[in-house]
């Protein structure tokens, strides 16, 4: 057992597990508590058996058929439809000016399920939680209805025919007066259709002027570019050709617009092209990933050694690294003048350990190594990551550049700056503001609500009538992305199209119909402008193939930005960097504010599938939190939920402490978006607005910061400490988490390759009873936890396939949540420096099944292809199966979730899944009803079901693949393989369960490849990389 | 006198509770065990349809395929309801005139579908998929009864599980070669059970009877 022990790290959940203290052990007691009252509510005995009386008499009085329904069958059939049978369109949905190229499913004219486009450069079939739950904010019935219009003190409703008679009176004016005080505030939008129409509004009004906004912007990377290659270009990564990876504070994996591409790429070079095939011979590269950063990114939870840092040390960290290459590497870029600027940058600190790990990898990898610098950094800082990318020869393998496709254009932050001048001063007398929400989320010291109210005429475009609509004058209903015609670019730049897969139902219009109805076009219909468009963009050879191929495909290849090879004037960019030297150090706290991976700048907080779903770091639901470093809060007194009062810049907010391990000292960290206004039912009350701290000049982070304790507490709802049982279980089950989420080092696979295998104790396979055979298919699962980001992206994808609940903060504070597939966030090491582990962890459909045994009903019984089928119809509820259950996946309606939902919001509902009711107990299926539509097909063709036909919602979604299934009974099949993996391990093997989900171990690379191995409790950070 | 709540007449309805609480648990037993009866519920559902189309006409005396109409049975799972258009497409010329066929002109006309009333309707935790019965010789006639004799469609059958276990259990005897699926009135040239035997092995049916076959 000696490897074992080398493999008990310590492991933890949080914070007050780790140190048992009595706020965690009352929790304890909630968990088990089994006191009736706190189950039934608020609904006494006495209510229960009125209920029942009544419902037993109307038993008698309704009919014994259930309700009559009705068959609408089609007039004229659609060539090719089939009722019943769901169809797939591609689209694309467009976020900050990305296009991200989807496939709809769309059951009987219903679009139901969003998955990534597997043609698209950057999805690649794979997809993020919230463009998923986009699906959901369709359905939302809060969107706004109708057009409204204000009367000076509210918005009345109004209609289009009256907004249109209003448009056409008053932009005659506008026109008359060559646009002189007319401006529009667009979102991001590389809509090639929306530019066009642009350039044609510049044309019959000259004098109107064009913004844009986005808070969550990557704006410093045209600037950093501008000063380093004298043009803005957009820098792409390709971390599949890199050796070794540094991130200074750029959060690759998470919310970079090309997320899902690196983190397919990252993962993929990491453990080699054939990571769940073959039998392991050298199959791991030595790709290693470093990360300086303040706060916790999921590029952070990936790496193999990680720094926390103040936001402003990630630039002097940064330039030391620069300075060291500088003596390894002779290159021309490092000119006495940006030596000089490099060493005002560095400070007199030395550099930490990992920092002079860091610069031998690069130089030993040169032309594979791969720098990125994250948009929350100063132009200056960003510039070192040039400077290094073009001194080791990465750029044209690692790192690529493109021209900016709109090179003039202002920074967002300057463009509102701009636009609230010229409101201040009178200048605009109309004001359209094409999506977007300005009010909410412009920077706070430019007080651009206020600054709107100057504008007469404020005509607003908007999903919803939010914080902006209010203060409008005429708000505009906006088709949602999946009822609307258009078109965006992709990161890459290829062109792509957006098909709607609805009429829009609330009437809403799209930017482009609004801009074609101001500029008064002859055509009116978004299908119209954009096709018209296409046709003078495509030219009018072979147009309607290839129209009717690009709406097909959702993309059109080849029409990506060209990379160039531009060269680093290295002077110039020494002189801006002068320029703009470090700030001084402040007192006081620094807050960095964080682009949330759930509401991205808070546009999608009404949505409950993504207010529900854990936060990959703090898994944190239904708020955020200020996020303070452990050994802060010791120093402040605070725990969980304490409220601080921050000030900066002599502005206040409140928020509630979440100690999170692994964030930098001294530093607070908040993520943008929650604590909406106006945001509608779902997101009032959730959350804490971080917007009210966020000026023009300090964007990503703050210095200076005080904090108090502001003598109150909120309650903050995690899932991390659910299942927990009771202390002495506790205690057992952290003595055991090395033998759940099994991991290793690159240097321990390559000299044990089953390392995994024997971790744990032994699994004694003694059967009781004759175990069945499986002859024909044998489903089965593996999840690559070197794969996993732990992004949960297949949380939101389980809850859109199954129709899962949402259950509220309340209940998720009572260990109630629905999601049949969660991501188990372990930590490792000292709190500290703790590292991330992730665990997906789903139903594991064990053959000797543990919840089968004890069901009194049957009601969880065995399919002959090794499915654990849960039948909710003979499920009484006993929740037998639930204890039982040592994975702890099943979950238990425990209320008529669905009850209160809107007929509209049931729209979203998948008709191949039962929806479920209160008092049963439901969970993974493998996404039976994917499973048998496949068989049946097969069957029907005589055939067996192909490798990889079918794929369950987690799987698909996942976008680094973490996930394999398959047939366990084909050897050719990618499950078989994986399965047969030499990172394989079965969880909790020893209890005989035989689950047919295997996990692989993970494995970390870090710089002493793994000599630290043997010590109890080491963290993976080395504390003298020279002994590697 | 305190004790004696109850007035003098109860006395006389006494028998008659008597009876009635000996006699409730049958009844109740019996109206249970009777209204859940798969039968009693649905077999002979007869609803009104908005357009009395007949059967017994287009199949029975017409002659008219099953697929002729309900076209997506051997590709999906639902046997498509045909729109108005294949309707039209004789009755533009045969009986254009037909009072009867009012709500399929106007349909037509107007684009709005005609509804009509679901007669086989399972439950909505049921999943029944046509193509992987049609497709694998299972007729049409084995769960929806003589409708080429059927003036108005009525569920001939129970439908139950029971009723779908019996089959899945022991397909033999209700299999045929999947060309005569549709044929009403088809028999087998011999032993049923022997005939089904030969197309069970020639398609490989091995019809499961796991939970999630159906429920899921």
């Amino acid at each position: 057992m000696d490897r074992d022990a080398s493999h008990q790290r310590d492991y933890w959940r949080s914070l007050e597990e780790r140190a048992d203290t009595p706020e965690f052990r009352a929790f304890l007691e909630e968990q088990v508590s089994s006191n009736p009252s706190e189950w039934l509510g608020p609904t006494t005995r006495r209510d229960f058996f009125k209920l029942m009386g009544a419902s037993l008499g109307m038993a008698g009085l309704t009919a014994c058929r259930w309700p009559e329904e009705k068959i609408l069958p089609y007039t004229g059939r659609p060539a090719g439809r089939m009722d019943g049978v769901p169809s797939q369109y591609a689209t694309t949905f467009e976020l900050g000016g990305n296009g991200r190229g989807l496939v709809v499913t769309s059951y009987d004219g219903r679009p139901i399920k969003i998955e990534g486009n597997p043609l698209h450069p950057e999805n690649r079939g794979g997809t993020d939680a919230l463009t998923q739950a986009t699906v959901l904010e369709m359905y939302d019935p809060e969107r706004s209805r109708s057009v409204l219009k204000s009367d000076g003190r509210e918005l009345l409703s109004s209609s289009w025919p009256e907004f249109e008679q209003f448009v056409a009176a008053h932009f005659a004016g506008v026109r008359a007066g060559e646009g002189a005080n007319f401006a529009i505030l667009a979102e991001a939008s590389s809509s090639p259709t929306l530019a066009r129409l642009r350039g044609r509004l510049h044309e019959s009004m000259p004098g109107a002027r064009w913004f844009e906004y986005e808070a969550i912007s990557r704006d410093v990377e045209r600037e950093s570019t501008g000063w380093a290659f004298g043009q803005p270009m957009r820098v792409h990564y390709r971390p599949a050709r890199a050796r070794v990876v540094v991130s200074f504070d750029e959060d690759l994996l998470g919310t970079h617009p090309a997320a899902i591409t690196n983190a397919r790429d990252l993962v993929g070079a990491r453990t080699g092209e054939a990571r769940l095939d073959g039998h392991g011979q050298a199959e791991t590269s030595e790709l290693r990933l470093y990360v300086v950063e303040p706060a916790y990114t999921l590029t952070g939870a990936m790496a193999d050694h990680r720094l926390a840092v103040l936001p402003s040390e990630v630039g002097r960290i940064a330039a030391g690294v620069a300075l060291e290459v500088a003596t390894h590497v002779a290159s021309p870029v490092f000119t006495p003048s940006v030596r000089a600027a490099l060493e005002a940058r560095r400070g007199s600190e030395p550099l930490p350990a990992i920092a002079v790990a860091m610069v031998a990898d690069l130089v030993r990898h040169g032309g594979r190594a791969l720098v990125a610098v994250g948009p929350s950094q100063s132009p200056a800082v960003q510039a070192i990551g040039h400077l290094l990318n073009s001194a080791l020869g990465s750029i044209g393998t690692t790192v690529l550049y493109t021209a900016d496709p709109e090179p003039t254009r202002l920074s967002h932050v300057e463009s509102i700056r701009a636009l609230r001048e010229a409101l201040t001063t009178g200048e605009i007398g109309t004001l359209l503001i094409l999506g977007g929400n300005p009010a909410h989320d412009a920077p706070v010291d430019l007080d651009f609500g206020a600054a709107m109210a100057r504008a007469e005429v404020r005509i607003r475009l908007g999903l919803y009538v939010d914080e902006t609509s209010e203060l409008c004058t005429w708000h505009l209903p906006r088709a949602h992305y999946l009822e609307s015609w258009g078109d965006s670019r992709a990161y890459d730049g290829s062109i792509c199209a957006q098909q709607p897969l609805i009429e829009p139902l609330f009437a809403g219009r799209t930017p482009i119909e609004v801009i074609g109805l101001v500029l008064d076009e002859p055509a009116r219909k978004g299908y119209d402008l954009m096709r018209g468009v296409w046709a003078e963009l495509m030219g009018p050879e072979q147009f309607e193939p290839r129209w009717r191929q690009a709406l097909h495909d959702g993309v059109v290849t080849g029409t990506g930005f060209a990379p160039i090879t531009p060269a680093l004037q290295a002077d110039a960019l020494a002189a801006r960097m002068a320029g703009a030297p470090a700030a001084p150090k402040a007192d006081g706290f620094e807050l960095a504010f964080l682009p949330d991976l759930k509401f991205y700048d808070g546009r999608f907080a009404n949505n409950p599938w993504l207010q529900e779903m854990p936060d990959p770091i703090s898994k944190l639901t239904w708020d955020n939190a200020l996020l303070v470093d452990p050994s802060t809060a010791s120093e402040l007194g605070v725990k969980d939920g304490d409220v601080l009062r921050v000030t900066a810049d002599g502005r206040v907010m409140d928020a509630p402490v979440w100690v999170q391990p692994g964030q930098a000292k001294r530093s607070l960290a908040i993520t943008l978006g929650h604590g909406r206004a106006a945001a509608g039912k779902i997101a009032e009350g959730a959350g804490f607005d971080a917007f009210r701290l966020r000026t023009s000049n300090a964007q990503f982070a703050v210095a200076g910061v005080q904090v108090e304790r502001a003598g109150r507490s909120y309650k903050l709802v995690s899932t991390q400490d659910h299942h927990a049982i009771d202390k002495v279980g506790e205690k057992e089950r952290t003595s055991r988490v090395h033998e759940l989420v099994r991991e290793g080092t690159v240097a321990e696979f390559q000299h044990h390759p089953e390392f995994a295998k024997h971790i744990g104790p032994h699994a004694f396979e003694a059967p009781l009873w004759n175990q069945q055979a499986y002859d024909g298919y044998k489903w089965g699962m593996a999840i690559d936890l070197n794969s996993c980001t732990g992004c949960g992206s297949c949380v939101v994808a389980c809850q859109a396939e199954n129709n899962i609940p949402v259950v509220g903060k309340t209940q998720v504070g009572k260990g109630r949540e629905m999601h049949w597939i969660r991501v188990d966030r372990y930590f490792a090491g000292n709190p500290e420096e703790a590292a991330i582990a992730y665990q997906p962890v789903t139903c594991q459909h064990c053959e000797n099944a543990p919840c089968e045994q004890v069901c009194p009903v049957a009601a969880t019984v065995h399919s002959h292809e090794g499915l654990n089928d849960q039948v909710y119809n003979r499920c009484i509820g006993t929740r037998y199966c639930s204890n039982n259950c040592p994975y702890k996946v099943r979950r238990f309606n425990f209320f008529n979730y669905h009850k209160h939902l809107t007929p509209l919001e049931k729209m979203q509902f998948n008709p191949e899944v039962t929806v479920r009711a209160r008092g049963v107990m439901e969970k993974c299926t493998y996404c039976v009803q994917r499973i048998n539509s496949v068989k049946i097909r097969a069957k029907n063709d005589q055939r067996r079901v192909r490798d990889g036909e079918i794929t369950p919602a987690c799987a698909q979604a996942c976008p680094t693949q973490a996930i394999a299934f398959g047939d366990l009974n084909d050897p050719e099949s990618r499950v078989r393989k994986a399965q047969d993996h030499p990172r394989a391990y079965s969880m909790l093997a020893e209890l005989f369960t035989r689950p047919r989900t295997v996990y692989l171990a993970r494995l970390r690379n870090p710089v002493d490849g793994g000599a630290e191995h043997g010590h109890e409790g080491d963290t993976p950070v080395p504390q003298d990389p020279h002994h590697g | 006198m305190s004790g004696n709540i109850f007035p003098k007449w109860v006395d006389t309805i006494r028998p008659v509770v008597g009876a009635v609480l000996l006699g409730a648990p049958v009844y109740i037993l019996a109206l249970v065990y009777f209204g859940f009866w798969p039968t009693t519920r649905v077999v002979g559902h007869m609803p009104k349809q908005p357009v009395p189309y007949s059967h017994a006409v287009h199949v029975g005396q017409l002659g008219m395929d099953c697929r002729y109409c309900h076209t997506t049975v051997e590709k999906a799972g639902f046997a498509a309801i045909p729109p108005t258009q294949t309707c039209m497409g004789c009755h533009k010329q045969v009986r254009a005139e037909s009072p009867k066929l009012l709500p399929v002109r106007e349909s037509y006309g107007s684009g709005n579908p005609v509804p009509w009333v679901k007669v086989h309707d399972l439950p909505d935790f049921v999943y029944f998929n046509h193509s992987a019965h049609v497709t694998r010789g299972v007729g049409c006639v084995e769960c929806h009864g003589r409708v080429d004799q059927m003036e108005e469609v009525y569920q001939a059958k129970p439908l139950s599980m029971a009723f779908c276990l019996d089959c899945h259990r022991n397909p033999d005897a209700r299999l045929r070669p999947p060309e005569f699926v549709t044929k009403m009135d088809w028999t087998p040239p011999g032993d049923p059970a022997e005939t089904g035997r030969q197309v069970r092995q020639a398609l490989q049916i091995n019809p499961s009877t796991d939970c999630s076959t159906c429920h899921r």
